[in-house]
């Protein structure tokens, strides 16, 4: 079978790769879309930065069958504390389903996306996730759909997708290469037949391609995911990047490998490691130079609820939902009014941005990474005992720019059981290795003292200020001060 | 002639949409196989369907009430690995 993503020569870098506003810092992720794309997603928190300070998501699963199987998953791992995918507490019926979305959306009406992702793929499970889509984009016109899938089912589908209105879809591509596959997928459910090693990985990788030129055919906005496997798939997915931006996704989003031998997954089991911190950055900045990164995925569980970060699941259990009475037009109202509020509000911070930008003076400093405690309105405002997850900044002489989040609390933080006994400070603390200042609204002594002792300088002066204006206010003052000269610099190295 | 499922299976759901005769229904504690209906799929596949899709190892018996698909036959991970690894866990 010819493979005909592999034969692909790929163009000079020059001319194919970096387009305005895709490469290095900006402000904006989005600087380079079209018109129509960026209108399509500018309410979209997981497509759009700015919008997940302000929307939140929702995803219901229904569809728990699937037709491959992945090295980091394991069907059977269920666990209320944890937020990953696939993981869910609860599975829903279709009808279920469709009564959750509109609670939910009824009740946080920034809530603009629903999501069906799994567990399992909602592609194997063809009914159960259309049945979810018709009823919505029938009764509830006003939230966006969107599907997430393996793509092996993918090319069969994308007529049925674009008659319900689905906008979006994510299909998770770890490989073009087959012989990367068969070290990911063991095995996958094709034409009645189990296929096994690397004819199985072909077929997978054939149909995603496949699915990925139709649904951009349609003009279908597609995302793709990609799992970062140290020594797998690391050295590889620079080449998936160029590939999928070629045949037009719109954004890539490099995640981590979750793997706990707990997990029971192949990769937890067998031992095989996650990425540091340094190394899903610089694999990320290494693919933007081709094409738009998302690097402010939480990795969410399959039946998250809220915004990113957060996860309000709990409030709409299926028995806490039987009791609530939706007047969805009501609703829809509301949620129009809310909608068109919070986007006034974007545009005028957009602008007002641009408008205080303020040159920066000539520097030839070091750049330093710095986290921060937020909730979200892209201002410092989360006391640091209080942060479930730091936003890490990395200030330049270029600017400020967004690197990734990191969460505080390890996957599963539960009781003695897990690991070794370690304080939460002690824990939050390694989360923040390789920052030098952390900004917070408020700091305890005792967090302030281990911090400090740790090398990272607690600052608590920006309270409720943009993030991006304290970080660069703060990296002047390390300039002025000498700090980031290149003295300094060699004795980082060294040390 | 009949394949069942045993307590092992997590409720997947895979199985049940693939089965050519209907024989397989959603039950608790888990999914079960109507014997009478079940004909291994015998004239419609090649493979037993259930036991082709079935992600967890053991979960799916033959008539003979042996595993169809054995400990590290569909994950890889070899079954003393995997008996290390949750011995590990349980001694924390």
């Amino acid at each position: 079978m010819e493979l005909p993503v592999l034969n692909d020569q790929p163009e000079s870098k020059g001319e194919s790769g970096c387009s305005a506003g895709s490469c290095g810092s900006t402000d904006d992720q989005l600087d380079h879309l079209s018109d129509e794309i960026r209108e399509k997603v500018q309410n979209h928190p997981c497509y759009s930065e700015d919008a997940h300070h302000y929307f939140a998501r929702m995803h219901v699963a229904v569809a728990p069958a699937c037709n491959i199987q992945c090295h980091y998953c394991n069907r059977k791992y269920d666990c209320a504390n944890e937020s990953r995918p696939g993981v869910v507490s609860e599975l829903l019926s279709p009808q279920q389903a469709v009564k959750k979305t509109m609670a939910v959306a009824a009740n946080i009406p920034q809530m603009t996306v629903l999501g069906i992702a799994g567990p399992g793929d909602p592609l194997a499970n063809l009914e159960r996730t259309f049945e979810t889509f018709q009823t919505l984009s029938r009764d509830a016109p006003d939230i966006k759909l969107c599907v997430s899938t393996n793509g092996l089912a993918l090319p069969d589908a994308v007529e049925e997708l674009a008659k319900h209105n689905i906008d979006h879809v994510t299909i998770t591509i770890n490989c073009v290469d087959p012989e990367v596959g068969a070290k990911i997928y063991p095995w996958i459910y094709w034409n009645n037949r189990r296929i096994k090693g690397k004819k199985a990985a072909k077929i997978l990788i054939k149909q995603q391609q496949k699915g990925l030129e139709m649904l951009v055919a349609k003009g279908i906005l597609v995302k793709v995911n990609s799992v970062m496997i140290p020594g797998v798939n690391d050295q590889h997915l620079a080449e998936v990047s160029r590939i999928v931006k070629e045949k037009g996704a719109f954004l890539h989003n490099v995640m981590p490998l979750i793997a706990e031998a707990e997990h029971g997954t192949f990769y937890g089991v067998m031992g095989q490691r996650g990425p540091t911190a340094d190394e899903l950055q610089a694999l990320q900045d290494s693919c933007s130079g081709d094409m738009n990164m998302m690097r402010h995925c939480r990795q969410c569980r399959a039946d998250a609820v809220g915004m990113l970060g957060e996860d309000r699941g709990d409030e709409f259990t299926m028995d806490k939902i039987e009791d609530m009475d939706i007047d969805y037009q009501a609703a829809m109202v509301k949620r129009k009014v809310i909608h068109q509020a919070i986007e006034a509000e974007m545009n005028e911070k957009r602008a007002s941005k641009e408008e205080h930008t303020i040159a920066l003076p000539k520097l030839n400093t070091r750049p330093v990474l710095m986290a921060v405690a937020t909730s979200g309105q892209g201002v410092i405002n989360m006391h640091f005992g209080h942060a479930k997850e730091f936003l890490i900044y990395e200030a330049s002489s270029e600017g400020a720019r967004f690197i990734s989040h990191r969460k505080t609390e390890l996957y599963c933080s539960g009781d003695d059981s897990c690991g070794e006994a370690e304080t939460a400070l002690e824990k939050n603390i390694r989360t923040l290795e390789g920052c030098e200042v952390v900004l917070c609204s408020k700091i305890g002594f005792e967090p302030w003292e281990q911090l400090e002792a740790a090398g990272i300088q607690p600052n608590g002066e920006h309270a409720m200020e943009d993030i991006e204006a304290a970080v660069m206010a703060v990296y002047l003052e390390m300039a002025e001060a000498g700090k980031l000269d290149e003295t300094t610099q060699q004795k980082r190295a060294n040390a | 002639m009949s394949l069942s499922i045993i307590e092992s299976c997590v409720n997947c759901f895979a199985c049940e949409p693939v089965c050519p005769s209907e024989a397989i229904y959603e039950a608790k504690p888990h999914f079960l196989i109507n014997s009478k209906k079940c004909t291994e799929c015998e004239g419609d596949f090649a493979d037993p369907q259930c036991a082709t899709i079935c992600p967890i190892e053991g979960a799916i018996l033959n008539a003979l009430g042996e595993a169809i698909n054995p400990p590290g036959s569909l994950t890889g991970i070899p079954p003393e690995k995997m008996a290390e690894a949750m011995a590990e866990l349980q001694a924390h």
